[in-house]
C-alpha cells in the first residue's frame, strides 16, 4: 500500500497534455473555420454584398436607433423632471406657506402639520400609493423628525451629494436607484429636493418619483427601435441577396456556358430573358459564342481539309510511288549493266524513294494521330525484350557510326500495360536519334520502373540542345540547324509521332538537353493503362549533367546566367530548377 | 480580418443601441437654481407666554399663582411646563397624556393660597372651585373632578438659607391646575358661530385660545373648532358641519387673503354659503377674502366684511328703548340724553302691570307685547297682545299663579312667536295667544328666572339656586328645551339673570352680599359689576352688546332691588325719569318705577 507521488505528477502532466490537445484540437477547427469562411468570402460574390450590406446598414440602423432611442429616453426623462419640478416648487410653496405660521421649531403642532404636508404632498391619503414618496428632512433642525409619506425610510435615496445642495439652498435632482420597500422592487426613483424656508430655519422637501413607467415605455421604445432596425437590417440583408442572386445568377450560367463552351460542348447558348442588361449580356455572349462557333468550326473544317488533303495525298502518292517503286527496284537491281553514272542514278533514286517511302508513312502516321483514328492497343509487356529488340535492329547503324549503345536495365521483367508497337517506335526513334547525334560518343538507355509508372530515358553525349529547344525538338519538320542538309534518314517528323504515341498511352515524353553536353529524352507511361501520372522513377536531368564553372548540377538542375549588379553576368540557380518540357497527356 | 472588426463594430453599435441610451440607474446631482428665500416681513407677533418658574423669585405666593398659570399656552407642552415648576423627583407623579386627551382643571380660588413653613419645606393648601376642564380645543367642559383643596408642597430651590432661586413644587396634584385668574390673563375668549339645527341663524359659541398662539394660526384654530363641533350643550339646538369634515393641514394666508382646504363630505353651493357665512362671523378680525376648498379644489371666495354686512347676526336696527313699569302701567324712561320711546301698550290695556317682556318683529317691526297682570284676587295672569304702533287687544292666560317672573320672548325663527315664563317655580313657554304649556327640564329643582340670548337658541335659568344654560331646539315649530349645564359662578343663590352679550350673562346674586356679576357663558370668567346692591335684586334686564355695529345701549342693564330700579352700574332711576306720567297729588308719596326692560 504505497502510494508514489509520481502518479499524480503524471496525472498532472497528462491533463496538460489533454489540455493541450484540446486547445490544439480547437485553434485548428478555429484555424479551418476562419479558412473556410475566408475561402467563402473570396469566392462568393454574393455573400461578400451580402455582409457588406449587413454591416454598412447595421451600424447606419444602430446610429439612427441609437438616436431615437436616446431622443425618447431624454424626452421621458424631461418630460418628467419638468412634471415633478412643478409639483415640486408649487409642494415647496405650499409647505413654506403652512411652516410660516411657525417661529419656533419646538412649536406645538408644528411636527403635526409637517405630517399634514407630507401627507397633503404625496396625494393626500398614505394608503394612495401612486409609487411617489415625499420626504421633509430639517437638516440644520434636531428638533424636527423628518417625515415621509407613504412612511419609508428614503435615506439611502439622499445621496450626500443632493443633500448638500439642497440644504445650500437649491433645487437639485438626482436619479438613483434603490428599494424603498422590504418586499419592494428596485427601482429607478428621480430625486428632487427643494429648500423650504420658514422663520425657524430651512427644512428640505423631497420628491421621490419612480420612474418605471418611463423606464418601461423607454425600454419598449429601444425594443421597438431595435426590433425594427433588426427587421430592417435583415430586409436589407434579404434584398441585397435576391439583388445579388438577380445579377450573380446570369453570371454564373455565364461562367458555367463558357466553361461548357471552352470544354468544346459549342452549341451551349444562355438563355435570353427579358430586355434588361443582363438579356443583353446574354444575348452578347451568345453572339459571341456563336462567332465563335462558326470560326471554330470554320477552323476545323478546314484543318480537317488539310488534313484529309494530307492524308489524300498521302494514299494518292502511294499507288504511283508503288509503280514508281517497282520500276526503281527493276532498275537497281539491273544497275550493274548501266553505265556507271546512270548506276549512281539509279542508287540515288532507290535512296530517295526509300525516304520518300519512309516519309509518306510518317505523314499517313501522323494524319491518322491528327484524325482522331489512333487507337491504343494496350496489352502487358515486359519492356526489356522491346529494348533489346530496338538495339539489335539499330546496332548496324551504331556500328557504322562507332557509336556503343550502353543499357542499364533491371534484371526483372519490367511489365506494363503498353501499345508495344507504339513504345518500340518509339524507342526506336529516341535511339536512332541518339545514335545519329551521338557524334561517336557511346548511347545510354535506362529503363526504370516504380509502382505507377514505367520509364525509360535515352542519354546521348552529343551536342547538346540549346536553351528553348527541349519543346522545339517535338515540332514537326523541326531541324537545330535548318542549313543542314539531311544526310541522315530522318523525315522530321519521329519525335511528333513520338510525342503522340506517349500522349496515347497517357504519359510523358521529354527532352532535356545543354549544349556540349549532349541531351536526354525520357518516356513515361503510367504502368496500368489510363491511370494518371504523377511522377516518373527517372530523372530526366541526368546525374553526370554538368554546370558551367563546374557547380554541383545534379541537385539543383540549371543555372540561370542574366545581368548582374556592375554590368557583370550573373550566375545562380535558375528560378525553377528544372527546366524540362513537360508534356502532359 | 475586415470581416472580424466590422462585426465587432456592428456589434457595438448593437450593444450600444441596446444598452447604453436606457434611463440610468444613477446620475450626478444636477443643481437648477436657488431655492425660494425666506421672506423676512413677518409681521404678526407672537403672544403672551406664561410666567417660568424662576419669575417669582422667592415670593412664595406669587410662585403658587405662576403654578397655577404654568399649564396655559399651548396644550401639548402644557405638561412639559408644568414639570419645569416640579422638583425633578416628583416629575414622573403627574402622569402625562397625549394629544386630545390632555384637559387643564380650570379652577377658581375661593380663598388666598394658605401657606405653612414646615422643616424643609412649606406646605401649600389651595381652596378651590371647580370650574371646568379646558380641553386641547378649546373648549371648556363642565368639571369632573370634584376637589375643593388640592395641598403640595413647595421647596427651595436654591440652597439652603437662600431663597432667590425661587421655589419647586413638591408632592404635586395629578391634574394641571389652571386658575380662573390665569384662564383670563393667557386666553382669549372666541365667539364661534355654528348655524341652529334649522339653519335659520347663526348661535354663538365659545372658545379659548391661548395667547401663546401666534395670529397666523388663529385662522386654523377657528376652523378645527369650527369642523369639532359645537359644544356639549348646545347641541340639541345646533348643527355642526357635515360630518367627518376636517381641514386639511393649516389655513394659510397672508395680506387679508386666506385659504381654507377642508374635506367635506356632501358638500354643496348651499352648505358652502352658510359656511361662509359662518367663517365670516367666526373670524371677525379678518377683512379681506377667504377662499374655501374643498379637497383641493377651490370652490368659493368670500369677502369676509362684505359677507358680515350681507347677512348680519341680528336684527336690531333701531336700538333699545328703556321702560319701565309705574304705578302699574309700562312708561318710557328718558335716561341723559337718550330718547324716549311711547308707549307700545294703548291705555286701555296698560293696567295692573307686574312686569312685562316686549320685542319687535317682523318686517314691519310690529310690537309683541307680553304682560304679567295683576288680577284682583292678587294672583298675576300672563296676557300676551301684538300690534303695530301700540297694543290694543290683549289675550289672557287661562290659568293664573301667585307669582310669574318676567316673561321673555324667544327670538328664534319667524312664524309663530313664543316665549318662555317662570310662573310658581316652574318655567313655562307661551304663544302669542297666552296659551302657556309647561316645558320639560331636566331638574325638578324650582325655576326662578328664565332669560333668552338673542339668537333664540339659548336660555339661561336659575334652576334650584344655580345659574344653568340651555340650548333650545325648534322641533316642530315648538320651542324645547335641551339638557341644562349647569355654571359654577362664585356667586351664591343667584335670583336674576339675563344675557348681556352673545356670550356673557348679567347674574345677580349673592358674594356673601347682594351682588351683581358678569359671568361668561360656561361660567369661567367672572367681572363684578357691582357688589353693594345691599339688598337682593328681584328683576334684571340688560341689552346685550353684540358683534354687529354697536347701538350706544349695547351692554346696558337695568335691575329692581328693593323695589327701586337701577341702572347699570349703581345709578337709580328716578321718577322724574318715567315719561307720560301725571305727576303725583301733593302729599301723596310718589310711587317708584320697577321692573325697568328695554324693548329692541
Amino acid at each position: 500500500m504505497t502510494t508514489s507521488p509520481i502518479p499524480d505528477l503524471d496525472t498532472t502532466s497528462r491533463r496538460r497534455g489533454a489540455g493541450w490537445e484540446l486547445w490544439r484540437g480547437l485553434s485548428g477547427r478555429v484555424t479551418r473555420l476562419l479558412a473556410g469562411l475566408h475561402q467563402t468570402w473570396r469566392r462568393s460574390l454574393q455573400v461578400r454584398v451580402v455582409t457588406i450590406t449587413l454591416v454598412a446598414s447595421s451600424l447606419l440602423v444602430g446610429g439612427f436607433a441609437y438616436l431615437i432611442a436616446d431622443k425618447i429616453t431624454n424626452i421621458l426623462l424631461d418630460n418628467a423632471k419638468t412634471d415633478v419640478q412643478l409639483r415640486l416648487i408649487g409642494g415647496a410653496d405650499y409647505a413654506a406657506k403652512q411652516f410660516s405660521l411657525y417661529s419656533q421649531a419646538q412649536e406645538a403642532q408644528l411636527q403635526e402639520t409637517i405630517d399634514g404636508t407630507v401627507n397633503y404632498l404625496a396625494g393626500g391619503y398614505p394608503q394612495q400609493t401612486s409609487g411617489v414618496v415625499v420626504a421633509i428632512t430639517a437638516e440644520n433642525e434636531d428638533a424636527i423628525e423628518p417625515r415621509t409619506s407613504p412612511a419609508v425610510d428614503v435615506r439611502s435615496l439622499i445621496s450626500p451629494e443632493l443633500q448638500a445642495a439642497v440644504a445650500g439652498g437649491h433645487v437639485a435632482n438626482q436619479i438613483r436607484t434603490g428599494r424603498l420597500t422590504a418586499d419592494g422592487e428596485t427601482t429607478k426613483y428621480l430625486v428632487y429636493g427643494s429648500p423650504v424656508p420658514t422663520r425657524f430655519g430651512q427644512v428640505e422637501l423631497y420628491y421621490f418619483v419612480p420612474l418605471t413607467l418611463q423606464d418601461q415605455t423607454a425600454g419598449q421604445a429601444r425594443a421597438t427601435v431595435v426590433g425594427t432596425g433588426a427587421a430592417l437590417v435583415l430586409l436589407l440583408g434579404l434584398l441585397a441577396a435576391l439583388v445579388t442572386r438577380l445579377v450573380v445568377t446570369p453570371v454564373r450560367v455565364a461562367a458555367r456556358t463558357a466553361q461548357r463552351l471552352s470544354a468544346g460542348l459549342l452549341d451551349q447558348r444562355m438563355a435570353v430573358n427579358g430586355e434588361d442588361d443582363l438579356a443583353l449580356l446574354a444575348a452578347s455572349f451568345n453572339q459571341m459564342a456563336t462567332n465563335l462557333q462558326r470560326q471554330i468550326l470554320r477552323l476545323e473544317e478546314m484543318s480537317r481539309l488539310q488534313r484529309r488533303f494530307t492524308s489524300d495525298v498521302s494514299h494518292e502518292l502511294r499507288t504511283p510511288l508503288t509503280t514508281v517503286r517497282m520500276a526503281a527496284d527493276l532498275i537497281f537491281a539491273e544497275r550493274d549493266e548501266f553505265d556507271p553514272a546512270v548506276a549512281r542514278s539509279a542508287e540515288l533514286l532507290q535512296a530517295e524513294l526509300d525516304r520518300f517511302e519512309e516519309l509518306l508513312t510518317d505523314l499517313l502516321e501522323i494524319s491518322r494521330f491528327d484524325a482522331g483514328f489512333a487507337v491504343l492497343d494496350a496489352e502487358p509487356t515486359d519492356l526489356v525484350p522491346v529494348v533489346h529488340r530496338v538495339v539489335d535492329r539499330l546496332s548496324g547503324l551504331a556500328e557504322r557510326v562507332g557509336v556503343a549503345i550502353e543499357l542499364d536495365l533491371p534484371a526483372a521483367p519490367v511489365i506494363a500495360e503498353i501499345d508495344p508497337r507504339r513504345v518500340e517506335r518509339v524507342l526506336r526513334n529516341l535511339v536512332g536519334n541518339a545514335v545519329e547525334h551521338g557524334e561517336g560518343r557511346p548511347v545510354r538507355i535506362t529503363l526504370g520502373m516504380d509502382e505507377t509508372a514505367v520509364a525509360l530515358t535515352v542519354r546521348d553525349h552529343g551536342v547538346g540542345l540549346k536553351p528553348g529547344e527541349e519543346k522545339l525538338v517535338f515540332n514537326r519538320f523541326w531541324r537545330a540547324d535548318p542549313s543542314r542538309a539531311r544526310q541522315t534518314g530522318g523525315t522530321g517528323l519521329g519525335l511528333s509521332i513520338s510525342l503522340e504515341d506517349a500522349r496515347l498511352h497517357g504519359g510523358w515524353l521529354e527532352a532535356w538537353g545543354a549544349p556540349g553536353q549532349g541531351a536526354q529524352f525520357r518516356l513515361t507511361v503510367p504502368a496500368r493503362a489510363g491511370d494518371r501520372l504523377t511522377t516518373s522513377p527517372l530523372r530526366l536531368v541526368p546525374a553526370d549533367a554538368t554546370l558551367p564553372f563546374g557547380g554541383a548540377p545534379a541537385s539543383s538542375g540549371l543555372l540561370a546566367i542574366g545581368p548582374g549588379p556592375g554590368g557583370a553576368l550573373a550566375v545562380g540557380p535558375a528560378p525553377t530548377p528544372e527546366r524540362r518540357a513537360e508534356v502532359g497527356s | 480580418m475586415r470581416r472580424r472588426l466590422l462585426g465587432g463594430v456592428l456589434s457595438g453599435a448593437l450593444i450600444m443601441t441596446a444598452v447604453g441610451c436606457g434611463i440610468p440607474d444613477r446620475t450626478e446631482v444636477q443643481i437648477e437654481q436657488r431655492g425660494p428665500a425666506a421672506e423676512t416681513n413677518w409681521s404678526l407677533g407672537r403672544g403672551l407666554d406664561p410666567p417660568t418658574r424662576e419669575a417669582s423669585r422667592s415670593d412664595a405666593d406669587a410662585f403658587v399663582r405662576n403654578f397655577l398659570a404654568a399649564a396655559a399656552g399651548e396644550p401639548d407642552r402644557a405638561y412639559e411646563r408644568v414639570k419645569r415648576f416640579i422638583t425633578s423627583a416628583d416629575r414622573a407623579r403627574l402622569q402625562e397624556k397625549q394629544g386630545s386627551e390632555v384637559a387643564l382643571s380650570v379652577v377658581r380660588l375661593t380663598d388666598d393660597p394658605v401657606i405653612k413653613a414646615d422643616v424643609d419645606s412649606m406646605k401649600v393648601t389651595i381652596s378651590v372651585q371647580q370650574v371646568g376642564l379646558l380641553r386641547a380645543n378649546g373648549m371648556l367642559v363642565p368639571p369632573l373632578a370634584t376637589e375643593s383643596t388640592y395641598e403640595f408642597r413647595l421647596v427651595s430651590a436654591g440652597p439652603v438659607g437662600q431663597d432667590d432661586g425661587g421655589y419647586f413644587v413638591s408632592d404635586p396634584p395629578n391634574v394641571l391646575l389652571l386658575s380662573d385668574e390665569a384662564l383670563r390673563l393667557y386666553y382669549q375668549a372666541e365667539s364661534i358661530y355654528f348655524w341652529s339645527s334649522d339653519r335659520s341663524r347663526l348661535v354663538s359659541d365659545q372658545r379659548y385660545l391661548s395667547s401663546a398662539v401666534p395670529a397666523e394660526r388663529r385662522v386654523s384654530e377657528v376652523v378645527r373648532w369650527l369642523t369639532a363641533g359645537p359644544s356639549e350643550w348646545l347641541r340639541v339646538g345646533v348643527s355642526g358641519l357635515p360630518d367627518r369634515t376636517e381641514m386639511i393641514n393649516n389655513a394659510t394666508g397672508a395680506d387679508g387673503r386666506w385659504e381654507v382646504n377642508l374635506d367635506m363630505p356632501g358638500v354643496d353651493e348651499e352648505r358652502l354659503r352658510q359656511l361662509g357665512i359662518q367663517l365670516a362671523w367666526s373670524l371677525p378680525e379678518l377683512v379681506h377674502t377667504l377662499e374655501i376648498k374643498i379637497l383641493n379644489q377651490p370652490r368659493r371666495t368670500i369677502d369676509l366684511s362684505e359677507q358680515r354686512t350681507a347677512y348680519p347676526l341680528y336684527e336690531l336696527d333701531d336700538g333699545a328703548l328703556r321702560f319701565c313699569v309705574y304705578e302699574g302701567a309700562i312708561h318710557p324712561l328718558a335716561l341723559a340724553n337718550e330718547s324716549a320711546g311711547a308707549v307700545p301698550v294703548v291705555a286701555e290695556v296698560n293696567r295692573n302691570v307686574v312686569s312685562a317682556g316686549l320685542r319687535r318683529v317682523g318686517k314691519d317691526k310690529d310690537i309683541l307685547a307680553a304682560l304679567v297682570v295683576a288680577g284682583e284676587n292678587g294672583r298675576q295672569r300672563l296676557a300676551v297682545g301684538r300690534g303695530q304702533n301700540g297694543v290694543e287687544v290683549l289675550s289672557t292666560a287661562e290659568s293664573d299663579h301667585a307669582k310669574i317672573g318676567r316673561p321673555v320672548w324667544l327670538r328664534g325663527s319667524d312664524g309663530r312667536s313664543y316665549g318662555l315664563v317662570v310662573a310658581d317655580g316652574k318655567l313655562y313657554r307661551f304663544d302669542d295667544q297666552a296659551v302657556m304649556r309647561p316645558v320639560q327640564l331636566g331638574l325638578t329643582d324650582p325655576v326662578s328666572a328664565v332669560a333668552a340670548a338673542l339668537d333664540g337658541h339659548r336660555i339661561a335659568l336659575i334652576v334650584g339656586g344655580a345659574l344653568h344654560v340651555a340650548a333650545i331646539s325648534w322641533e316642530g315649530g315648538l320651542p324645547a328645551v335641551g339638557p341644562a349645564r349647569r355654571l359654577a359662578t362664585s356667586l351664591v343663590n343667584p335670583t336674576a339673570v339675563d344675557w348681556s352679550g352673545e356670550n356673557r350673562l348679567v347674574v345677580a346674586g349673592s358674594a356673601g352680599r347682594p351682588a351683581i356679576y358678569d359671568v361668561s357663558v360656561d361660567g369661567a370668567l367672572e367681572t363684578r359689576l357691582r357688589e353693594d346692591v345691599g339688598t337682593d335684586v328681584t328683576h334684571l334686564a340688560a341689552y346685550p352688546s353684540t358683534p354687529n355695529p354697536s347701538t350706544p345701549l349695547a351692554g346696558s342693564f337695568m335691575y329692581e332691588a328693593n323695589g327701586v330700579a337701577y341702572r347699570n352700574p349703581s345709578e337709580q332711576i328716578r321718577r322724574e325719569q318715567v315719561q307720560d306720567v301725571t305727576p303725583p297729588p301733593a302729599g301723596v308719596r310718589a310711587g317708584s318705577p320697577t321692573a325697568p326692560f328695554f324693548l329692541y
